[in-house]
């Protein structure tokens, strides 16, 4: 459980987390020893000598002094290393995320990075704070308790002992079962929090279609709840297994405790002599068995503490588990290119079963602009995406500047690209903002500049609070051509070398389809370019064209020789 | 219905979890008397009665026994009723979001949404299935036991709450209005983190394009490190003063005053030995109320919250339903003076527009116009401020919802699809629609030899196994919208496809509905000239 929890922190944090595991360990250890003093303290009481306490309890007294003040450390060093850790584990899933392929992040994955980072890193961050301290106490202290009663009576510190094992072995039952339980039940809260997402950002459709429920999203929390009801089910036995261990030991050890007090004689009292014959005094029996006690409360609580760890710790799996997703490999040398031509070389890529691309091979020289023309489906966008490495191909390779993309610096190559995407996603965040996310460093008039070339400044001239307008979740704000030209201004300010263009397919009004008309026009001079061309008069400012169908390339040329052909390209513009 | 409504068919469960609990806890209280009654046997001079000693061990044992058996049942059931609440409330509350009004949801994230849905309703889960049985336990066990201590030595029990109370006198620390304000700062934080990071998957795309390592989640980062400063601040606050109180609530401390106490008394002579046993056993337990309020406090607080966020979103109000629905004659469509504004932006002015049956009106205008607005009017997205709307002589409000819907179909410029089969997305407003309706539609579509195409025709599952490009998604929208075979079509942008080819297929369908009203909002050229009528709209008002 360590070991995970650990590698989930990573290196940094090891070394004070163990500090705090030793500390808290000490501190159980120390209770345990102090009850260790009730011995010959009640021995005097119980037997008669009152007189005798004193010092015992002036001894008492300052163990637990002593406890205190470690107690006391550990518990703040726990609160300290969780909220360490919880900084230091949000950055580590930052990081990693902006790592993974795009195509790792499907719709699914919504549901379960919010809940992840809400919810699952503070129950992660919770065991240490909170959990870890009462769980080593309820493991240790009764241990060290069983160890102080093997002392004063070693059969019945042995009968107690029996208890160390059985209980061990319940908890490593249950956790088996209860693990396979959490881990289902909470893939099916992922699972409902992605069709909540998905119900919500649905509704425009679900209520023109005229339905009141949505039967997966029903369907998601009817799930969550048989998960939950299993988990109940699964966890219960470990716990009566526990309460039956514990109770049984202790009755065992209450019964075998008065059998050999009694067994000393009819009249014995505590002042009576010690047990040379192999008997208890009453008063070691009651000392023993106000011990037990003390053993067996924390014991009953392990599993409480238990069920708590066991849900944290599905939260540190599936973190480690997406820690652990390989994210697209690095180069240990990787090579700068000094130009910047594009070549696919007999390119395949898969989509599970479905071939994407099939052997494509074409080339863009620097400063030529290329168009991708076919019907939907033919594999155009993946084609951008996979010249940008948001996931890499299954055969061929694919270079800039004869580097394959794979032996680049995954920084360096984002660099040298700036893409407009046909579905722009705007952040909740200022429109300045939005444009800004070309380049952070840009000056305000750089950035004013870009907007006003993808002619973004007569939109921001409409909107209430002009560039500090907040444009909602996915830039809802905007129209489907507005989005567009933050787009475009977002790319001019990034003025990177290579241009990636996903033409976007619905008819915008003439007002926006002329403003990104020219601002695609600015965005491509002098650049490199591949666009996704769905308007012949995009198309035709390329000096080659390529046909995509299924896969491959079935024409290639200049937009003139094409039509020229009279093909499948010439057909398709409709000329 | 409010969350009380929603919890009364479960009272009955409530009472029975907390009585289970509430006996289980007091039969554990057997096994501490037996050993006390046991001390007293022994210690007492005199010859020792063994079948006496006999009964009270397996009193002792009994009371375990019965203590188990009670609280595993409590605990049981409790969960199983925690369950079986929290569906009911998360079903309510799916239901309440699905009868918003548009323009609330608008407002909100889908991710504070999504968070109600799911972690605020788990919040709700030490209420149900703890707190009842718990804190009653909590508060019952001790208050015997008190009883029991006070007939066995007054003073010693009195000695015996000393750490009790001093652990009692911090509260108030922990409870400073400054802590409230934390609270919610707190929530707000934790609220922001689930946004960024719905933001981050959804916009990875960009988050990759232009994100240097750093910059990327330059955003989620932020509002994690405002997360954990105001976590920090928040947990140094309370830290020291829990710990102070979790440290007065222990073991050693408590036995500590017991045994302070009842040295004094012992060798004073005001206790007899043995009865000290009983204040060591059970005057540990005094403890219970308190601890469990300090260890339960914040849970039920962030309980409180989750309720307050619930009750919030369970309060809004749908748009009024008619009492009298009234069925429309025929399927002509008017707008008579409709104003409309949109966060004070008055969005249409005045707009008077009659849509006749069987024909085909575009509409056209530069964006910012309102035509989508116009549109959106129409399945009460929104209702308008001034004027109103008729569909076949009825004001829309009159209209009950289902009738509407049988009446309109819309394919929106934001095509969403479901995380559910092609067939359930193409028959999602017909669900009776048996496979052969939905090939038509998908064939009239332009989109049938596609959906052939993916791994599992018809049954595959979009967004799991496989995923479509925007122009296949428009016409699964479309297809969605013709199998409806609604009288009247109304299409916003969603006639231009991805080629050429398909746009010019799907024009033609659309040409042959001669026996539908369809309204397009349309720019191209060649759907103006497919219309009967064009209309402009600039401003917010009818031009041409």
């Amino acid at each position: 459980m360590i070991r995970t929890l650990l590698r989930v922190l990573g290196h940094e944090y090891a070394v004070p987390m163990r500090r705090t595991v030793v500390l808290m360990v000490l501190t159980a250890v120390a209770e345990g020893l102090l009850y260790a003093l009730l011995v010959p303290l009640l021995r005097a009481l119980l037997g008669g000598t009152p007189a005798d306490a004193r010092p015992w309890l002036i001894a008492f007294a300052v163990a637990v002094a002593g406890y205190a003040l470690l107690r006391y450390r550990s518990d703040l060093a726990g609160m300290r290393v969780g909220t360490t850790m919880l900084r230091g584990m949000y950055h580590r899933l930052g990081r990693h995320l902006a790592r993974l392929p795009i195509a790792w992040f499907t719709g699914a994955r919504v549901g379960e990075v919010s809940s992840m980072a809400g919810r699952g890193l503070l129950a992660a961050m919770g065991v240490a704070a909170h959990l870890m301290a009462p769980f080593v106490a309820a493991c240790v202290t009764p241990l060290t308790i069983v160890v102080v009663i093997t002392v004063v009576d070693w059969r019945l510190g042995l009968t107690a002992l029996v208890a160390a094992p059985l209980v061990v072995a319940v908890h490593v039952v249950t956790a088996r079962s209860a693990a396979a339980a959490d881990t289902a039940h909470a893939g099916r809260a992922d699972e409902a929090a992605a069709r909540v997402v998905e119900f919500v950002q649905a509704q425009p459709v679900l209520r023109a279609g005229g339905r009141d429920g949505f039967e997966p999203l029903d369907r998601a929390l009817r799930e969550v709840e048989r998960a939950s009801r299993r988990r109940t089910l699964s966890v219960l036995p470990g716990a009566v297994g526990l309460a039956v261990t514990v109770q049984f030991v202790f009755t065992a050890v209450l019964a075998l405790g008065v059998a050999l007090a009694v067994g000393g004689g009819p009249h014995r009292t505590g002042a009576a002599a010690a047990g040379s014959d192999g008997l208890v005094t009453a008063a070691e029996l009651l000392v023993i068995l106000v011990l037990a006690a003390r053993a067996a409360d924390p014991l009953l609580s392990l599993s409480d503490i238990g069920g708590k760890l066991r849900a944290a710790r599905g939260e540190w799996d599936r973190l480690d588990r997406l820690l652990r997703t390989a994210p697209l490999p690095e180069p240990a040398n990787p090579v700068r290119p000094a130009r910047h031509d594009l070549e696919f070389d007999a390119v395949t890529s898969r989509d599970g079963d479905r071939i994407v691309l099939d052997g494509v091979s074409l080339t863009v020289p620097q400063g030529r602009r290329l168009a991708v023309v076919g019907p939907s489906g033919a594999g155009k966008s993946t084609l951008l995406r996979l010249q940008a490495r948001f996931a890499d191909v299954d055969g061929g390779a694919i270079r800039v500047g004869g580097a394959d993309v794979r032996d680049m610096d995954p920084a360096d190559l984002t660099a040298r690209i700036a893409i407009v995407f046909q579905d722009v996603y705007l952040f909740d965040a200022t429109i300045e903002e939005n444009v800004r996310l070309g380049r952070p460093t840009a000056t305000d008039e750089e950035v004013r500049a870009a907007a006003t070339a993808a002619r973004l400044d007569e939109v921001v001239d409409r909107l209430p609070d002009g560039w500090l307008t907040i444009v909602g979740e996915g830039g809802t704000l905007l129209s489907g051509g507005e989005r567009q030209r933050v787009s475009i201004a977002r790319a001019l300010l990034k003025d990177a070398p290579i241009v990636l263009l996903d033409e976007v397919t619905s008819a915008l009004d003439p007002d926006n389809e002329a403003a990104v008309h020219a601002g695609i026009d600015r965005l491509m001079s002098g650049r490199t370019v591949i666009m996704v061309a769905h308007r012949m008069r995009t198309v035709r400012r390329a000096d080659r064209v390529v046909f995509l169908d299924g896969g491959r390339i079935t024409e290639q040329g200049t937009p003139d020789e094409l039509l020229r052909l009279g093909g499948r390209y010439a057909a398709f513009s409709g000329e | 219905m409010t969350i009380g409504q929603l919890l009364r068919p479960h009272v009955t469960g409530f009472v029975i979890v907390a009585a289970l609990q509430v006996a289980g806890a007091l039969a554990g209280l057997a096994p501490l008397l037996a050993v006390a009654e046991v001390g007293r046997v022994l210690l007492a001079p005199g010859p020792v009665e063994g079948g006496h000693l006999a009964t009270v061990v397996f009193l002792g044992a009994a009371g375990l026994l019965l203590r188990l058996l009670l609280t595993a049942a409590s605990a049981g059931l409790g969960h199983l009723l925690d369950g079986r609440v929290q569906l009911t409330l998360r079903r309510e509350l799916a239901a309440a979001l699905g009868r918003a009004p548009l323009g609330w949801l608008d407002h909100r994230r889908t991710g504070e949404l999504a968070k109600v849905v799911g972690d605020d309703v788990t919040a709700v889960h030490p209420f149900i299935a703890h707190a009842p049985g718990e804190l009653t336990a909590a508060f019952a066990v001790p208050l015997v036991s008190l009883i029991y201590l006070l007939t066995v030595d007054w003073r010693l029990t009195l000695i015996t709450l000393v750490p009790v109370v001093a652990a009692i006198a911090l509260v108030p620390l922990l409870m400073t209005s400054g802590r409230t304000r934390e609270q919610k700062a707190f929530d707000a934080a934790l609220g922001r983190i689930a946004d960024t990071s719905v933001e981050y998957v959804r916009g990875i795309a960009v988050v990759k394009a232009f994100g240097g390592a750093d910059h990327a989640h330059r955003r989620f980062l932020t509002a994690a490190d405002d997360f954990v400063d105001i976590f920090t601040r928040w947990v140094r606050g309370v830290s020291a003063v829990a710990a102070g109180m979790q440290l007065a609530l222990s073991a050693p401390f408590v036995l500590l005053a017991v045994l302070t106490g009842g040295t004094a008394l012992i060798t004073s002579g005001h206790l007899a030995p043995p009865d000290l046993l009983a204040f060591l056993l059970l005057g540990l337990g005094l403890t219970a109320p308190v601890a469990a309020l300090g260890h339960g406090f914040d849970d039920l607080q962030a309980a409180g919250r989750a309720v307050g966020r619930i009750r919030d979103v369970l309060a809004v109000e749908p748009l009024p339903e008619p009492a009298h629905p009234v069925v429309p004659d025929g399927d002509r469509l008017e707008w008579r003076g409709v104003r409309f504004a949109y966060d004070g932006r008055e969005v249409l002015r005045g707009v008077d527009l009659t849509v006749e049956p069987g024909t085909i009106t575009a509409l056209t205008g530069p964006s910012g116009s309102g035509k989508s607005t116009l549109v959106r009017l129409l399945p009460r997205f929104f209702d308008p401020d001034a004027g109103s709307i008729l569909l076949g002589g009825v004001d829309l409000r009159d209209i009950g919802g289902r009738e509407l819907h049988r009446r309109i179909s819309f394919v929106f410029q934001d095509v969403r699809l479901l995380r559910t089969s092609v067939a359930d997305n193409i028959s999602l407003a017909v669900p009776e629609a048996d496979r052969d309706a939905v090939i038509r539609a998908a064939k009239l579509a332009h989109i049938h030899d596609r959906i052939l195409e993916l791994p599992r025709g018809y049954d595959t599952v979009l967004g799991e196994e496989a995923e479509l490009s925007g122009g296949e998604a428009q016409r699964i929208a479309l297809a969605r919208a013709l199998a409806a075979r609604t009288p009247i079509l109304v299409l916003d942008e969603a006639t231009a496809f991805a080629d050429p080819q398909t746009d010019r297929a799907v024009r033609r369908t659309l040409a042959t509905l001669r026996d539908r009203t369809v309204l397009v909002i349309a720019h191209r050229p060649e759907t103006l000239a497919g219309a009967d009528t064009v209309v402009t709209l600039r401003d917010g008002v009818i031009v041409r």
